[in-house]
């Protein structure tokens, strides 16, 4: 390297070194205190790094039924939600690439769900949930269907909020579609309808292949924020009835600001992280097999 | 010349620091919220000191405050606290001793009831707090119903017994039964089942009523008990039987809309409900409903009280607004504006009296309301009430396994605070 490619270098990190400063600041120092704290009996009340413990908050995490079962929980409902949000938005998306009219009213349209805080999404849906008062039960009345008990019984509340989340969810997915699809050249479309291939054939193999990158991308950004999901719980169910919709992110909540432990509740979230970690891991790795 | 302008320097200096104390506050947004922040332009002439309140929700202020009270000099200079929180600030040595300057000025605490002075007023010996407003919870029925004749007649052939104000529990299960009509859409009874606090709270009042408790004396919990079980299958009973189809999730404005919609007979809830039953913009049975005790042994209380924390800025000055706010002057104006009072004295007043008509009930359903588990981890223990309750409720334990494992998680966490 010669002293201009050095200097080069350096210019570069005299720039980027903000950046990192901050990042390292604002993410990686809550991560690194988050697991310090983990390691000690550390709770609202006894607010100090004293009592060093070891690992024992993750075996007690590890042997707690409430934080499995949320995990459990957690896992099914991130599993539902990734996958219709998919498979209704790749849909969408792919209708709507099609639209040459009003395409910017339809983008509106879908980007309003988005646009609200999770908190009034809870809200409005509480509303309209209602089994009496609410205008769900009231139109389906209309059809002759009996008035459901969308969040009073632990089988339809999972499945309500799984659906909440999709109506609030799927615009990004539709967004991030869009915009890959869009970016697909339209030559190979010509050939191969100039070879006779049908539209499932030029799905299969020109769409799904050059909107790989960006699916993998879009499953991992909404699966993460999907395992995160909290404010829709709090506001509609509290995890409830029962445990049914206990998701991990709440009872992580509940178990520092409630139970007061932080320390437990710190090693609850690294454990997330873990589980995170262990899932994106394979689709960082096909990933970077695709861009090779 | 010099000395001169560094006096003036000086003079104006002091003069604007004696004037510019600002105390800060997090506050619930709630009706008494808004009654203290009218009449603040009195306190701020009075004494030259401003306030500025931050109001929030409830779910918001535990986060905000908790960070300013670990902090040596916090960011607030008084602040409400709800009696969930109560143990975990005493616990954690939050809240300053209020003894020195209660004596100092001769504030008189007698005037509180005993039972808010016990919940957010003293812990132990200690007074750390003035019972802001109350939340204690009563029954709600529809007058109208009980006073008519067709119904009177019909439920004393049914029952043998006259339909009137219920002030036993049983007689008041017996007017849930009679008034239920689910076919016509109408119900005996709307419960708050939702997790946490809401079925929490409503089913401590079944409790209480039954004539059962928490604890004993040493913390010994009495949550095995035969009038345990009668409340918890009464209320299994109530949300089944008697109730609207989803009431297991409804939090209290949810399963207020169905009665002050019409929908329901009886409502067990927050006292200040009572006014919005009366607001024609938020009800339909203006003027039809009437607030009593729960019939029984008594029902549950609850408050706010005002308390200085450790780490506040201006403690001499948050003295000075606690006093004025809960002077008498300010505590009938707040009252007359629809305030939750917690002093007896207002409750007595003839104005407020001749005013509210209610109040004579009211100054009962307080003095005779029972207390919450109070300790550090009270809302841990709600979460597990919660929980446990919400699963007896729709059948995914029964209720004797529900309250032994509220009795062994209370007798646990109790033995963690060192109650035991």
């Amino acid at each position: 390297m010669n002293n201009i490619q050095l200097n080069d270098r350096r210019f570069g990190f005299f720039f980027v070194a903000p950046a990192v400063v901050i990042l390292s600041i604002v993410i990686l120092a809550p991560i690194v205190i988050a697991i310090i704290t983990s390691f000690y009996d550390y709770t609202l009340i006894n607010r100090s790094l004293d009592n060093f413990i070891g690992l024992n908050n993750y075996f007690e995490s590890i042997a707690n039924k409430k934080f499995l079962h949320s995990t459990l929980v957690t896992i099914t409902f991130v599993f539902f939600v990734v996958l219709f949000e998919f498979l209704i938005g790749f849909l969408i998306a792919i209708l709507l690439n099609q639209v040459e009219r009003f395409r910017n009213v339809y983008y509106f349209i879908l980007l309003i769900p988005l646009l609200i805080n999770p908190v009034v999404v809870g809200l409005i849906w509480r509303m309209f949930l209602h089994p009496q008062l609410g205008i769900l039960n009231y139109l389906i009345g209309f059809i002759g269907i009996e008035p459901v008990n969308w969040l009073g019984d632990p089988q339809n509340a999972f499945i309500t909020i799984i659906f909440v989340d999709i109506w609030h969810q799927v615009s990004f997915m539709i967004i991030l579609l869009l915009a890959g699809l869009a970016s697909i050249p339209e030559e190979p479309y010509e050939a191969a309808r100039v070879d006779g291939a049908n539209a499932f054939q030029q799905f299969r193999d020109i769409t799904l292949p050059y909107m790989r990158p960006v699916i993998i991308i879009t499953l991992l950004i909404r699966l993460i924020f999907a395992l995160k999901t909290y404010d829709l719980i709090y506001i509609m169910t509290k995890g409830g009835p029962g445990d049914a919709t206990d998701l991990i992110s709440y009872y992580i909540y509940r178990s520092a600001f409630i139970g007061l432990d932080l320390g437990q509740a710190a090693s609850m979230s690294v454990i997330l992280l873990f589980i995170v970690c262990i899932i994106i891991y394979p689709l960082f790795k096909y990933m970077s097999r695709a861009d090779e | 010349m010099k000395t001169f302008i560094s006096i003036l320097l000086s003079l104006t200096f002091f003069s604007v620091n004696a004037n510019s104390v600002t105390l800060r506050a997090v506050m619930e947004n709630v009706p008494d919220t808004k009654f203290i922040q009218e009449l603040l332009p009195d306190f701020t002439e009075k004494t030259g000191i401003e306030v500025e309140f931050e109001v929030m929700g409830y779910g918001e202020m535990h986060p905000k405050l908790v960070p300013s009270l670990t902090a040596s000099k916090g960011s607030y200079d008084f602040m409400p606290v709800d009696f969930y929180w109560v143990g975990e600030f005493d616990k954690a040595g939050w809240m300053m001793s209020l003894d020195d300057m209660i004596a100092k000025d001769s504030f008189d605490t007698s005037v509180y009831f005993d039972s808010l002075m016990d919940l957010t007023g003293r812990v132990g010996d200690t007074t750390y707090m003035l019972p802001f407003y109350n939340y204690a919870m009563g029954l709600t029925v529809r007058k109208d119903l009980i006073n008519d004749s067709t119904n009177q007649s019909n439920f004393k052939a049914k029952y043998g017994i006259d339909l009137k104000i219920p002030t036993e529990w049983n007689e008041y299960l017996n007017q849930v039964e009679f008034f239920t009509d689910k076919d016509n859409g109408f119900y005996g009874v709307v419960n708050q089942g939702g997790k946490a606090d809401p079925i929490a709270m409503e089913w401590s009042n079944y409790l209480f009523a039954r004539g059962g408790s928490f604890h004993d004396q040493n913390w010994n919990g009495q949550l095995n008990s035969k009038e345990a079980l009668e409340a918890l299958n009464d209320y299994i009973s109530m949300i089944s039987n008697y109730g609207p189809l989803g009431a297991e999730s409804f939090s209290f404005d949810e399963a207020f809309n169905v009665a002050a919609q019409g929908n329901a007979y009886s409502y067990l809830t927050y006292n200040w409900f009572l006014g919005s039953y009366n607001d024609p913009d938020q009800s339909s049975v203006v003027g039809k409903m009437a607030l009593i005790p729960v019939p029984g042994e008594g029902g549950l209380n609850g408050a706010w009280g005002w308390s200085i924390p450790t780490s506040s800025p201006n403690p001499e000055a948050a003295w000075e607004f606690l006093k004025w706010v809960e002077s008498p002057e300010i505590a009938k104006r707040r009252a007359e504006m629809g305030g939750a009072a917690t002093r007896k004295d207002v409750f007595d007043d003839p104005d407020l009296n001749a005013k509210f008509d209610h109040y004579p009930g009211l100054k009962k359903l307080l003095a005779t309301s029972k207390n919450f588990p109070v300790f550090t981890y009270t809302p841990q223990f709600v979460e597990v009430m919660g929980t446990e309750l919400s699963k007896a409720v729709i059948g995914e334990q029964d209720a004797s396994t529900a309250l032994a494992n509220m009795n062994e998680q209370l007798e646990e966490l109790a033995a963690k605070d060192g109650k035991r």
